[in-house]
């Protein structure tokens, strides 16, 4: 570094110890009503004393949810924004494929009135929907759980079975295979049809392909993040009909490309 | 008991990891012993998985070319999580802990519209009615908490209640009211001026002239009420000193 330069980062250096001393005498003026910023003490995964939770490589885990205690998440599992998983009485496993979507919540219970023990296990290529409501249950392969859907203590879920969005379904009920049910208190609607089955695992494919494409957007530095917004800028209001019109080929810098797997028709591709 | 275990962990890291190995295959191998059939599947964990990111959650997530936009008087709680196609107009608010996710398609949220606490909002692939499969959301629009949105629309001056659920291509007319805790089905249509409830929905009742005049006052309360939230933020949060300051605290440099 040159003398120049030093001397203009000493001179910025001087005018940043300035603009904090700005910003306290600002925070002094504000009194008792002043907040001060903290760093984010939120904790993605969390162990509570020996119980730890195990996440797979290829999950993916949003940095607002909370994985908590003792929890298992298989590989290609998803767990969406503002998730908590609470595994801190008993235990949670997440079989592969799954898909806990935004705002849900998968705890257990510690024992329930006959003195069961109530673990939640959950199985391969689930998808549970946003803002589920797991208390100790058994969800086994394939199955759907709707959005905002309760399902209370032993509740077990059989495969290919649903539960619609908005159920409540009440304790130690097991809805059986391929059928749907409904309601508060949940009750058998109807009898899934194969399409409907095939949708299912379907929707869990789709989301194996979606939650690879965010984990990766989490997972960016800070540098990368600032490296995109720029190449962002730069590739904006560029219409690709126009520039083809008057001939002007443009590549779309590789960075900003989304995997076309997350597409519906492409999404096949991926299945593993 | 606990103490020497907290101890010990202290003083042998290593040991302990081993041990927490040997305890997770312990625990698997009681699990298999309670369940006949468990899934077996083996959990590689990597270790460069980030138990704790100093950033915490970022509110804007941008996908490939998307990113979501919020206007400048827009009020955005700082645990929001937009990903994707998100268009936040003028006016509008999005309160703590709400999801709004346009991975897959367009959400937009309109003109002095409000989302409230942790709803969640986000769009499928295609809808089984013939409306684009988009969730749009439009002026002064209320929606509840703990509401569940999919690829639905909501024309101008609509209520939806706390708790509600809304499914793929459903469409709720200009100047309804759906009560809290309704869900409506996919393809349902809410016609203009009428109050839905329950689950499914039902129609109850056709509003009164002075009730639909009354929507639009509600959406503009909750948009002052958000203009005092929104004064209370700076643009710029003062959290990277503390960053610098951990950072110059572990001895890395910036």
């Amino acid at each position: 570094m040159g003398s120049l330069g030093r001397a203009v980062y000493t001179l910025g250096l001087w005018i940043r110890e300035t603009g904090q001393a700005m910003d306290r005498l600002g925070c002094r003026l504000q009194g008792n009503y002043y907040f001060q910023e903290q760093l984010s003490r939120h904790r993605t995964l969390m162990n509570l004393f020996d119980k730890t939770p195990v996440v797979d490589k290829d999950a993916f885990v949003a940095p607002s949810a909370s994985v908590i205690g003792d929890v298992q998440v298989g590989r290609g599992s998803s767990i969406w924004y503002g998730c908590v998983l609470r595994g801190d009485v008993n235990s949670i496993s997440v079989g592969s494929g799954t898909n806990i979507q935004d705002n849900a919540l998968v705890h257990v219970a510690k024992s329930n009135l006959s003195g069961k023990v109530l673990p939640t296990i959950i199985g391969d290529n689930v998808t549970i929907g946003h803002s589920a409501v797991i208390h100790g249950c058994t969800i086994e392969d394939e199955a759907f759980v709707g959005m905002g859907a309760t399902l209370l203590d032993g509740v077990v879920v059989e495969k290919n079975a649903m539960v619609a969005a908005g159920a409540l379904v009440r304790q130690n009920t097991r809805v059986p295979f391929g059928e749907v049910w409904t309601g508060n208190p949940a009750k058998f609607l109807r009898k899934l049809t194969d399409e409907e089955i095939a949708f299912i695992s379907q929707s869990a494919t789709n989301y194996i392909n979606l939650a690879k494409v965010h984990a990766a957007e989490n997972a960016k530095s800070f540098d990368e993040i600032e490296f995109e917004k720029v190449l962002r800028k730069k590739f904006a209001r560029r219409d690709e009909e126009y520039d083809s019109m008057i001939g002007v080929v443009r590549e779309t810098p590789s960075e900003l490309v989304l995997p076309d797997n997350i597409l519906p028709d492409k999404a096949q591709k991926a299945v593993q | 008991m606990a103490t020497l275990a907290r101890l010990s962990r202290r003083i042998l890291p290593r040991t302990l990891s081993n041990l927490r190995l040997v305890r997770a295959f312990s625990a698997k191998a009681a699990q298999s012993a309670e369940q006949p059939a468990p899934p077996a599947t083996t959990i590689r964990e990597s270790a460069d998985r980030v138990k704790w990111d100093y950033r915490g959650q970022r509110k804007i997530i941008p996908l490939g070319q998307w990113a979501p936009k919020i206007a400048v008087d827009a009020y955005v709680a700082p645990n929001v999580v937009l990903a994707g196609q998100v268009v936040v107009y003028d006016g509008a608010s999005v309160w703590n802990g709400a999801v709004l996710r346009g991975d897959l398609n367009k959400i937009t949220v309109g003109f002095c519209s409000n989302v409230q606490e942790r709803c969640v909002i986000h769009a499928a692939w295609s809808s089984p009615t013939g409306l684009p499969a988009e969730t749009s959301i439009e002026r002064f629009v209320t929606i509840g908490a703990y509401t569940l949105l999919r690829s639905c629309t909501i024309e101008p001056e609509c209520i939806i209640g706390q708790h509600s659920i809304l499914m793929e291509g459903s469409l709720v007319e200009t100047h309804s009211i759906l009560e809290a805790g309704s869900v409506v089905p996919p393809g349902r249509r809410i016609p203009s001026g009428e109050l839905w409830a329950g689950n499914p929905a039902k129609f109850v009742r056709t509003l009164t002239h002075e009730e639909t005049l009354e929507i639009p006052k509600l959406a503009v309360a909750i948009n002052d009420l958000s203009k005092s939230y929104f004064s209370e933020f700076l643009p710029y949060s003062t959290v990277y000193l503390e960053v610098e300051k951990m950072k110059s605290s572990l001895g890395i440099s910036i």
